[in-house]
Formats: structure tokens, sequence, C-alpha cells
């Protein structure tokens, strides 16, 4: 936009100041008057105006007043404010108000106040720019998760027909029929599958408004433990829920959390260990809960435990996805929870969380 | 036990898991026969058919959720609306390779659906819902 179609509304109710303000600045900009505050809404209300100027000093409303009417209608607009006096009082909270953009003395220097007009619309223009910016971005970020979606749908939909084939050979005792190949096609199904759950889970915590439902944690663990230690039958659980009142939280997440530390209880156990047992105590009060899962495995090196929430972190001897617990600190952000962890790799690692409850 | 004659419907767009899921099926025993449809339509149209000549209505349908043209829950609104002589002997369980928070809700708000399962289908679980 060159600065001659820049559009300045000018308010004041002495006509000679409207006449010498045209005069001057008619060539560098697309200049707007009005009398009184009502004929200055008038044009704003049919055109757009980046640059409004008003005087304090009008019979029916002050500068002040107007501004502030018309800050929320059109909160985009720079506002700057002509005074004859000193009325500080005034300026002062319009200003903190953040209701006017600058103000000029009268009588005005050309200079000044072509200065102010250019600053105002300068930053007109990056405040603009701003907004623009962020609805692209939320845009492109929609879009985004949007796809990640929908990729990990189609790739699923297919990866699950191969689990299904591999399924309908064990069921037909065919599985050891060509040496390991079956079972090799078989981890690496399972391997690509859990990766695409996890991206799903994570796209779906990212994605979705948290979403209150009753929890009760006794029957969502018991749930949760015969899911994930159905090909594992040597590990001992042992649950205590001690819940008296009700617990109001996000179902989804809430299960995308324990999931993935039950899991992990159970996937880093020690094979050489004879009992390996995971205890896991939840209590629920008005306020919050509170849950620890404790197991007896390998544990977690010192050096590694300011790093198992980050994306993609994996310990070199046991290959993980490096997405649970990434997964697992996003979803308790989303939801106000804390997680902590201790961990030696001679007595195995206790997870602590505790989930504020909305009821 | 009682031993109703058992037959199953099948709607999928994906052949291939038709393929599959009826050769599960198949070798579980528990059932009498497989009907296999692979869209809404195909099923709706078959249903139809069966209003004067009553022999081959399902016991139990299985639906996919994502289908082209007419997905599951379509299909359900469709569904709602046969003659009771058709429904009221059958129940539906819904499949889908990614369970969405949304999808389950919706299934389980459905009189008509028992169960929403996640693909691949286990023997385990056709045993509970037809055993």
């Amino acid at each position: 936009m060159s600065s001659s179609n820049i559009r300045v509304l000018y308010i004041d109710d002495e006509e000679n100041n409207l006449t010498s303000f045209k005069a001057t600045f008619r060539r560098q900009y697309e200049i707007y008057t009005a009398n009184s505050a009502s004929e200055g809404l008038k044009i704003i209300q049919s055109i757009d105006i980046p640059i409004i100027i008003a005087d304090q000093k009008m019979p029916n409303i002050t500068g002040v007043e107007f501004f502030k009417s018309i800050s929320k209608t059109y909160p985009d607009a720079m506002r700057i404010l002509l005074t004859g006096y000193t009325d500080i009082d005034a300026l002062a909270d319009a200003i903190n108000h953040g209701d006017i953009y600058r103000y000029i003395q009268k009588p005005w220097s050309d200079l000044e106040l072509h200065n102010a007009i250019k600053n105002a619309y300068d930053a007109y223009c990056g405040k603009i720019d701003l907004r623009n910016k962020v609805t692209e971005l939320e845009k492109t970020n929609d879009e985004l998760n949007r796809f990640i979606y929908s990729i990990s749908h189609e790739l699923r939909a297919p990866l699950v027909s191969v689990i299904g084939i591999v399924n309908l050979v064990k069921l037909e005792n065919m599985y050891n029929s060509s040496g390991e190949y079956w079972s090799l096609i078989e981890s690496c199904s399972n391997k690509l599958d859990y990766y695409i759950q996890k991206t799903l889970e994570y796209y779906k915590n990212n994605k979705s408004t948290e979403e209150l439902t009753e929890i009760d944690f006794k029957n969502l663990i018991d749930q949760l433990v015969s899911v994930h230690a159905y090909t594992d039958i040597d590990t001992n659980f042992s649950v205590n829920v001690n819940q008296k009142v009700v617990f109001k939280g996000d179902y989804f997440r809430i299960e995308v959390i324990l999931g993935n530390l039950i899991s992990n209880a159970i996937k880093y156990q020690r094979i050489d260990e004879p009992s390996k047992k995971v205890v896991i105590n939840v209590n629920v009060d008005e306020k919050l809960v509170d849950i620890s899962i404790n197991d007896n495995g390998i544990g977690i090196l010192n050096e590694h435990l300011e790093k198992i929430f980050v994306q993609f972190f994996k310990s070199k001897v046991h290959h993980g996805s490096g997405l649970g617990l990434f997964i697992v600190k996003e979803a308790l952000n989303k939801i106000n929870g804390h997680i902590s962890v201790s961990s030696d790799t001679d007595s195995g690692t206790t997870f602590t969380i505790t989930i504020p409850n909305a009821n | 036990m009682q031993t109703r004659f058992k037959r199953v419907m099948l709607i999928d767009d994906n052949e291939i898991d038709l393929k599959i899921n009826s050769k599960l099926i198949s070798l579980t025993k528990l059932v009498d026969e497989i009907i296999i449809c692979s869209s809404g339509d195909e099923a709706l149209n078959f249903l139809n058919n069966q209003l004067e000549n009553k022999k081959l209505i399902p016991t139990f349908i299985l639906l996919d959720i994502q289908m082209p043209e007419m997905d599951g829950f379509e299909f359900l609104m469709h569904y709602k609306k046969l003659s009771k002589s058709i429904t009221d002997n059958c129940t539906i369980a819904m499949l889908s390779s990614t369970l969405d928070f949304g999808d389950i809700k919706k299934a389980e708000a459905n009189p008509h659906v028992i169960k929403l399962l996640k693909k691949p289908l286990t023997t385990n679980e056709l045993l509970a819902l037809l055993g």
C-alpha cells in the first residue's frame, strides 16, 4: 500500500482544524473528516479505517470517551488523540487502558503529527501481519494434525490385515511351517503397529479438548493390566485402589498415561528375575488422585532420568520407541497432572503421578 | 445351551479383511452360514429382499465403520428403519482399525450395537460374542 492509500479519519468539532488538516495531509494520505463523534462513527462503520485521530474537547463526547466506545468494536484501528489542554487524568487513564496509541498537543506540529500517523500505520500493519501469520500457522498446524491422523489410519488398515493373516496362520497350525519367517513377519508388524498407535495417541492428545467423565480406577487399571499383560504371564500384579469418592477426569488421557506406564513396567522387566512384580497403588480424594507404579525391573540409569520424557530418547541397550513416556508427559501437561520418577538399576523403578480431581 | 441356527453377515469394503474375517469365523465352527457384503448398500438390499422369505436373515452382523459412500454409522441409520422382523433377532458389532473416542461413544449409544471391536478380530472376542 503506498502511503497515499492510507486512510486517516480526523474528528474535530472545529471546522477550521478539519480544513487545515486536510490541506496539510491530503497529498500523503486519503483523508476523511467528521465534525462530530457520531459522524465519525458513521464513516468507520462504512469504510475500513486504520488510523483515527480525534480531538479531546468536543461538545457531546470527549475524544477519550469516543475511543473507549469503539475500542471493542474496532480494535484494530490505531487511535490518536489531539488535545489542546493538558487533561492529564483522562489521558493517563486512556493510555493505561490501551484506548489510545498516541497523544498530540494542539496546536500540532505538522512533522510530529505526520510521524505519529506513520508510526501508527506501521504498528497497524504489524498487528495485522501478526494476526494473519497466527491464522496461517493455526491452519498449517491443523492440516498437519489431520494429515498425521489420516496417514496413521490409512497405514494401520492394511497392517491390521497382515496381523489378521498371521493370526489365521497360527490358527491353522502353519506358524512354524516356514522356519521363523512367520514369527519375523509378526514381530515386524507388531512393531509397526505400535508406532502407528503411539502416533495416533500423540495426535489425539494434541487435538482433543479435555472431556470429563467419572473414572473408576480399579476398573480402568484392571482392564489395562489385562490388555498389556496378555503377552506376559510371568509378571505378578498387585493393584491396590483406595477410592471412596467420585473422581472426574479426562478418560482418554488418563488411559493413555496409565497404559504407557503399565506397558513399560512389563516391558522393562529383568529377564532372569524369578518373581517379576508390578505394584500399583492408587489413592483418590476430593482434590486429586495419587498413583504410583512400581516395578522390580531393570531400572533407569541415573544419567538418563532427566531425558526419559524427551521425544525419541532411547537408551542404547533397551530399544524402546522413544515415544511412550514423551506422550505420558504431554498428556499430563494437558490435564495439569504431574509425574516424578525414582529409579536405580538395583531395585527397579517407581513412577508417581498426580492428577487433579475435576469433580 | 440353545443351539439356534447362526448366520453372520460381514459388511466391509476391504476385500482382504472380508476374506480374513470370514475364514476366522468359519474356523471357530460357531456359525452355520456367512453372508458377505462389500458395502452398506449391498447389505441393505440383501436384508430388504428377505422381507418375504425370512429364511436368510442374519442373527449377527459385523459392520466396518470406515467405508466409502455409506459408512458404518450411516448404515445403522438405515438399518433401524428396517422391519422389526429383521432387526429383532439380530445383534451388531462394529469394527474399526483405529478406535476413535468419539466413535466408541457413538457406537455405545446405539441400541443395536453391542460392541465396538478393534481390528484385527481375535478368536477370543468372537467366542465371547457368538458363543
